[in-house]
């Protein structure tokens, strides 16, 4: 088993039309044995992004507080919020400095620009390597699954409600069929008015 | 330089049950590692009239299952003057899949047709013969792909019903549905896979009381299918209460 | 004519020649075909065994919690139906009780095709010994002449944890089979990945005193708690009583459901639902 399966977890983002969303479940397990059905790994960064960081829980704890760290000494040194854009390249560069002994996580990016409100997804491999999508990203143990969902599922310009409802389907369906995933879920779907956060009924086994 | 008489062929292969058919599908991309071997090699093959068998994994072994299962189903035919029964095939299936426990085909088996009794049948193989009777199964390279969109179309799942006195029951969509699904999981799977691909072959088993109007339809559709009835002359021969198989061909992307 | 028949059986045509690999000579035990190296197992373990490599090919379906227990009043025997390959959900819709003969269930545990193909098989032997004795096998000969067929197999790589449940003449029995060749009589088995999980459960519940229902829904609650806390146990529950009348179906049920405190019994044969829901309350409170 490798170690990036160790805790198990994953996380979804989707474009909308001006609107995004980032879901993540909730299991927190040590290999075959589930432990916490209240483990997020999808976590705020600004008012409008959110990172999720599904992969080994060590790690995502570790990485959680670095970025914390980082963005706010940013907001104090720039005197302004980060933007999704610059974050994610705040992303790629602090798991490459670990480019030798990386951090087990493979993180998601979701979030709208703040000047203009466009939607901005993006993903990451475990050392920093960009991935801009303009459709949808995946990450976890249930990567496979949810892009299989995701790929016949999710259309342009979806409105929140309805990218909202593609995202669930996605993660849930997903999550089903992945041994190491599951366990409840959250959803958090970014529109240039508010945030909506919503908790998913899900199989519990 | 140790034994290695096995490799990967890639590919994926698909069936649905509906009440008066059953969909078999496969798309005909033939790859070894980065090199696609050939764009147009099948892993669907009509059995008889009322089964038709896919086989994905190693393309070798797969080949000789099948080539045995039709050896098999032939002498069967001659000894007891009728087909065998798709139950039947399914067990006969998993005595010669566990024949070679210790030195397994390695062949996923998915075999869909009409059973006994006139309903639309799916059974599902692991390599070493265990089996199952289901509405659906994806197996192959994509199936972690296509298998969880089936149990979100095909099983409901995590979906509420508009009406929940009378939720809708896996197995009872029609064929028009079953075929825009069939064809979306191979759309999809062939976007993120890069093992699947070039073109879809959909065998689609009908029982007499099937309303054939989709297939039509779907040949008229924007995207160009081409169809065909399998095995028509012998369908002819059997009269018109026989059961009836036709192949639908559809492009994949090529890339 | 007699000679006949043996030059008949003796020049067997390229029809035996081709069954030879999958259904063994004539009656016996079927023959199954080995690779043609120095050592069989080895090669079998490098493409088949996810323990040895998790990338090898030929992915067998894996994962499990079955359990049966003897009390007062008969056997229940409760499984869960999730088949495993790597992290992949292969099935959530398995079978992992055989019906060997309306009087014996087998449990399913280790390789789906190993328990499915042998109890199969000794479901055949089981009706040839009735037709032989005028009588039933009793349970223990049952898991004898499965445990006989494992121990020839010691070794080439066949898995399986198999519980051969029944009624006999002398009340009921459970035996526990392997195949490492073990064979074991007793009241309370657990076998599979989620088997210390059901256990928990199980043995905090246990007692030889239990009335029916109350046996029923110890077997359904052990299961529900493996399908909660194992990542490769889930799904449904298949849940058997065993009686000198033989066994009985009690139902499929789903673990979500019975989480949720959602599920029904679908016809007066099923056991009835729990009184209150197994998870979700308990978990998240009323407020």
């Amino acid at each position: 088993m490798s170690i990036m399966e160790y805790n198990g977890g994953s996380v979804v983002a989707m474009r909308g039309k001006k609107c995004v969303a980032i879901a993540g479940d909730l299991r927190l397990g040590n290999r075959n044995m589930s432990l916490a059905a209240n483990f997020e790994k999808v976590f705020p960064i600004t008012q409008k992004l959110y990172v999720g960081l599904p992969g080994l829980a060590t790690d995502v704890l570790t990485l959680r507080d670095t970025f914390r760290f980082r963005t706010n000494m940013y907001k104090l040194k720039e005197g302004r919020e980060i933007e999704p854009n610059t974050f994610a390249h705040l992303v790629s560069s602090t798991l490459y400095e670990r480019r030798w002994s990386p951090y087990f996580v493979e993180p998601v990016v979701a979030g709208l620009d703040p000047n203009n409100s466009e939607p901005f997804i993006a993903a990451t491999d475990l050392i920093g390597c960009l991935n801009f999508a303009k459709d949808f990203v995946v990450s976890g143990t249930a990567s496979d699954k949810m892009f299989g969902m995701a790929e016949s599922l999710w259309e342009p310009d979806l409105e929140a409600e309805d990218l909202f409802e593609t995202v669930s389907q996605t993660l849930l369906n997903g999550v089903d069929r992945d041994a190491l995933s599951g366990w409840g879920a959250v959803v958090h779907l970014i529109t240039p008015e508010k945030i909506i956060t919503r908790s998913l009924k899900s199989r519990m086994d | 330089m140790s034994f290695s008489p096995y490799t990967q062929n890639g590919g994926t292969i698909l069936a649905i049950a509906g009440k008066d058919f059953c969909v078999v599908a496969g798309d005909t991309r033939q790859s070894e590692g980065f090199s696609i071997q050939s764009r147009y090699e099948t892993k669907v093959w009509r059995l008889n009239e009322k089964a038709t068998i896919a086989a994905n994994g190693f393309a070798a072994d797969c080949k000789q299952l099948v080539k045995r299962v039709k050896w098999r189903l032939e002498t069967y035919k001659h000894a007891h003057n009728r087909e065998m029964p798709l139950k039947s095939i399914a067990r006969m299936v998993q005595t010669m899949l566990y024949g070679k426990r210790f030195f397994p085909f390695y062949s996923y088996v998915i075999i869909g047709g009409i059973d006994d009794d006139g309903t639309g049948a799916v059974y599902g193989f692991d390599p070493v013969g265990s089996y199952e009777r289901e509405t659906c199964r994806a197996a192959g390279a994509a199936q972690s792909l296509l298998q969880p969109f089936l149990d979100n179309q095909i099983y409901f799942r995590n979906q509420q019903p508009a009406d929940p006195t009378n939720p809708p029951i896996p197995g009872t969509l029609p064929l028009d549905n079953v075929l825009a699904i069939v064809t979306d999981s191979f759309t999809g799977a062939t976007e993120r896979h890069i093992e699947v691909g070039d073109a879809l072959e959909m065998y689609v088993v009908t029982n007499s009381n099937c309303d054939l109007g989709a297939l039509q339809q779907i040949t008229q559709s924007a995207t160009k299918t081409d169809l065909e009835q399998v095995a028509r002359e012998e369908a002819e021969f059997n009269g018109p209460k026989s059961c009836k198989t036709f192949k639908l061909l559809r492009q994949l992307k090529k890339d | 004519m007699n000679a006949f028949a043996n030059e008949l059986n003796g020049a067997r045509g390229i029809d035996a020649a081709l069954h030879d690999d999958f259904e063994g000579g004539s009656g016996g035990m079927p023959t199954l075909q080995l690779p043609n190296t120095a050592d069989p197992t080895g090669f079998l373990r490098e493409y088949t065994d996810e323990q040895n490599d998790p990338s090898c090919r030929i992915k067998i379906n894996h994962g499990t919690t079955t359990l049966a227990f003897k009390y007062k009043g008969g056997v229940i025997v409760a499984v869960d139906s999730r088949a495993t390959a790597g992290s992949y959900v292969a099935s959530g819709t398995v079978k992992k009780v055989i019906e060997i003969n309306p009087y014996l269930l087998g449990t399913m545990a280790g390789g789906a095709a190993d328990c499915q193909y042998w109890e199969t098989y000794l479901g055949i032997q089981c009706r040839l010994h009735e037709l032989r004795n005028r009588e039933r096998i009793s349970v223990a000969a049952a898991s004898k002449y499965l445990s006989n067929i494992t121990y020839s197999y010691k070794g080439k790589g066949l898995s399986m944890g198999t519980m051969i449940c029944g009624w006999d003449k002398g009340g009921p029995a459970i035996w526990y089979v392997d195949s490492d060749g073990s064979r074991t009589s007793g009241n309370v088995f657990s076998v599979g990945s989620g088997s210390t999980f059901a256990y928990g459960v199980l043995d905090q519940g246990y007692s030889y005193e239990l009335s029916d229902d109350e046996a029923l829904e110890l077997g359904r609650r052990s299961i529900y708690a493996a399908g909660h806390r194992d990542a490769y146990s889930g799904n449904t529950i298949n849940l058997y009583i065993v009686k000198e009348t033989g066994w009985t179906h009690k139902g499929t049920i789903d673990i979500s459901e019975l989480h949720y405190g959602d599920w029904k019994p679908k016809n007066e044969n099923e056991f009835r639902a729990p009184s209150e829901p197994y998870g979700y309350d308990i978990r998240h409170g009323t407020e």
